[in-house]
């Protein structure tokens, strides 16, 4: 009895509520909608209550005297002070207002997209001493170099033209102010679609494109082009020809990487499967596990295969001889440097801090910690479960591992996933390198192409299953409304959209490079001669010794106290 | 012989031809553009040139040619799988349809990839012998 009175008064109140609720709006929207015709015209717009506020809170301002007394505890600086006033006799408008909020937005984002780029760019240091660490010490003059001249050949080539081809038509980004200068995308039409091919806009930087956006998005973009180029160096470390790898870095920095990225980023055909054929939200990949890792990864593994194996590497009968790096100081400081810049990678792809959904920078760095943590358990407990020891050069590639796969899911996926594809990608990179050196008889000195190659092959799996469709980047994705979800949280054909970026990173990226560089070959020779190979690099290539008061031992003597067990395949 | 100033002069060739042909395709719509490319692309065929002249000056490096032909099959083959995608993606309509067929496509490039062409190059490797 009580329960059914409880019930009814419940209901009644309810019913008062939602009455006096729609009762409130409907006077709301009649006194708005009959305010103008009521309203006599007046004879001059009085000040209106934010004007006046505006005012008064110009005149509660600080003096110029309180301010010359000094500011401790920062209350008295940043005030309306600060805001410039279009008329200054008028003061402070709204729209002085709204101009600067505008501004501070884009601010936000240019300072937070620069900072990233920087840090990105740092990353170039790590990859030198992992490189030059793994790789033996009559090399690491070689080595290094290669890492520093990276940074010319591809800034130059992305200048040239490379920018133009991947962004050139990427015009539309609200977090950078538009950038509506990069609005020549080359397109074909399909079965009735449009797909887009590769950008026009911004060769050398010049014309309409010298715009203050423009200029943040490619120092952005160059960094993450250069990261994708020195992975090569590491996979082909020890015997290849200055000349040839800076050739080849110049071609990848001018065509393989910027057509890629162009496709997935710069509005080309792959991220367009979402708006034209119903795949997900198109080909999804955050900061670039495919676009620079499984770029630079199967890359590198074209070019290994065309150079061959260091002299040394297999036995007649096809097994494999460990040859240690010099200095493991070296790789660890250098796995803590790429850690540091993929904070810059990850979360710098938001392309901004303000608005849009950008806020999730939090998660993205976290989830770039937590890949990067169970990456290298992944990979140190292999080792140590498996081989005996927590192999140090595993556990750095393990490390890595986790960040690359990472790379793409990152702004889409949950802690606890991340956690998952980091752990995953670390036993992957044991398993690829053992497989890549056993199986495949590929000599890649640093491991790069399993690092690399398949974990960035895996990252790009890894948001076709894991996107928990939580993030919200302005409320859609590649022109498609809704967030990205993966097979795990009901969308399939993100998968499918997923699969379709992987084939055509192994079936067009690879077959690009591998025939660009077969070209190189021919006509420039990737290999030192044996004899320069035998001697070490560093003299006969760059006339000068990375470490000229070391005292070399004979090869054979370094292979012998190398311990097949210590060998990752 | 390794490094030499024929090295770094046919390279600083390829720069300047590159930096020129890119200068001709920006400008392309005017003569001067049109001029600027044709020369910075004869620029480049000059440097690969000088590239091909001087390679037989650097000595023999330890590999061993051959298998080209089988080369060429891994590439194509790797090309194939992504074009079998390319194509399919219009016949079949369904999710997991085209999941499947994102799956035989990566499938025929992997073979390419990790069969053909590693077979190709450790066929007449210099570590066999």
């Amino acid at each position: 009895m009580e329960q059914s009175i409880m019930k009814m008064l419940r209901r009644r109140y309810l019913s008062a509520c939602i009455l006096a609720i729609g009762l409130m709006i409907g006077g709301l929207a009649y006194a708005q909608s009959s305010a103008p015709a009521s309203a006599p015209a007046p004879a001059a717009p009085p000040p209106s209550a934010s004007a006046a506020e505006l005012k008064d809170a110009a005149g509660k301002a600080p003096a110029t005297a309180d301010l010359q007394k000094g500011d401790p505890g920062g209350t008295l600086t940043g005030t309306i002070s600060d805001v410039p006033a279009a008329d200054p006799k008028a003061g402070v408008t709204l729209p002085d207002v709204a101009n600067m909020a505008g501004q501070n937005k884009i601010a936000i984002n240019f300072t937070w997209t620069l900072v990233c780029g920087f840090l990105v760019m740092f990353m170039q240091a790590g990859f030198a001493m992992v490189e030059a660490g793994l790789c033996r010490v009559k090399n690491a003059n070689h080595t290094y170099m290669m890492n520093f001249f990276v940074y010319g050949c591809g800034l130059l080539a992305y200048w040239l033209i490379g920018f133009a081809i991947q962004m050139g038509g990427a015009a539309g980004n609200g977090n950078l102010g538009g950038l509506q200068p990069l609005a020549l995308e080359h397109t074909t039409t399909l079965f009735g679609k449009t797909w887009g091919l590769f950008g026009g806009s911004g060769m050398f930087l010049s014309g309409h494109t010298y715009d203050v956006g423009v200029m943040v998005i490619f120092l952005f973009q160059m960094v993450f082009m250069d990261t994708a180029l020195t992975i090569v160096t590491g996979a082909c470390a020890e015997r290849w020809k200055f000349l040839t790898f800076a050739v080849s870095s110049v071609l990848m920095g001018a065509f393989t990487y910027p057509l890629f990225a162009n496709w997935a980023w710069g509005g080309g055909w792959l991220a367009q499967m979402g708006t034209n054929i119903g795949l997900g939200k198109g080909y999804c990949d955050f900061a670039g596990s495919g676009v620079v890792h499984a770029v630079g990864g199967l890359t590198a593994l074209a070019v290994a295969l065309i150079i061959g194996p260091r002299i040394g590497k297999f036995n007649r009968d096809g097994s494999s001889n460990a040859i240690i790096g010099h200095d493991i100081s070296a790789v660890l400081i250098g796995c803590f440097i790429l850690a540091f810049g993929w904070f810059g990678f990850n979360p710098g792809s938001t392309l901004g801090a303000s608005a849009n959904g950008n806020l999730r920078i939090g998660s993205i760095a976290v989830n770039t910690m937590l890949a990067g943590c169970t990456g290298t358990f992944g990979a140190l407990l292999y080792m140590w479960c498996l081989k005996g020891k927590p192999d140090a050069s595993m556990s750095g590639n393990g490390l890595l591992a986790g960040l690359v796969a990472i790379t793409a899911p990152s702004g889409f996926v949950s802690p606890v996933s991340s956690a998952i594809i980091g752990l995953i990608a670390g036993v992957l990179v044991c398993l690829s390198c053992a497989f890549i050196e056993n199986v495949l008889k590929v000599d890649d000195p640093v491991g790069a192409i399993s690092v690399h190659g398949a974990n960035g092959l895996w990252g790009v799996l890894s948001v076709g299953l894991f996107a928990d469709g939580t993030s919200n980047y302005g409320g859609s994705w590649n022109g498609v409304t809704g967030s990205v979800t993966g097979l795990f949280y009901g969308d399939a054909s993100q998968l499918a959209a997923q699969l379709v970026g992987i084939a055509t990173l192994l079936g067009f990226v690879f077959t690009f490079s591998f025939l660009l560089n077969l070209g190189l070959e021919f006509f420039v020779g990737h290999r030192v001669s044996a004899e320069t190979e035998v001697a070490g690099l560093d003299l006969p290539e760059m006339g000068q010794l990375g470490y000229p008061e070391f005292v070399f031992r004979e090869e054979s003597t370094v292979f012998a106290q190398a311990p097949r067990e210590f060998a990752v395949a | 012989m390794a490094a030499t100033t024929g090295q770094g002069r046919s390279f600083t060739t390829f720069i300047v031809g590159l930096t020129g042909l890119c200068a001709g395709i920006a400008y392309f719509s005017t003569g001067v553009g049109k001029f600027i490319a044709v020369a910075g692309a004869l620029v480049v065929v000059m440097s690969l040139l000088a590239f091909l002249r001087i390679k037989p000056l650097e000595g023999k490096p330890a590999q061993k040619a051959g298998a080209g032909g089988m080369k060429l099959m891994g590439a194509f083959v790797s090309a194939l799988g992504w074009l079998l995608i390319l194509a399919g993606l219009h016949v079949v309509t369904g999710t997991s349809g085209r999941i499947v067929l994102g799956l035989v496509g990566i499938g025929v490039s992997l073979f390419g990839i990790l069969y053909i062409l590693p077979t190709a190059f450790n066929k007449n490797a210099i570590w066999k012998s």
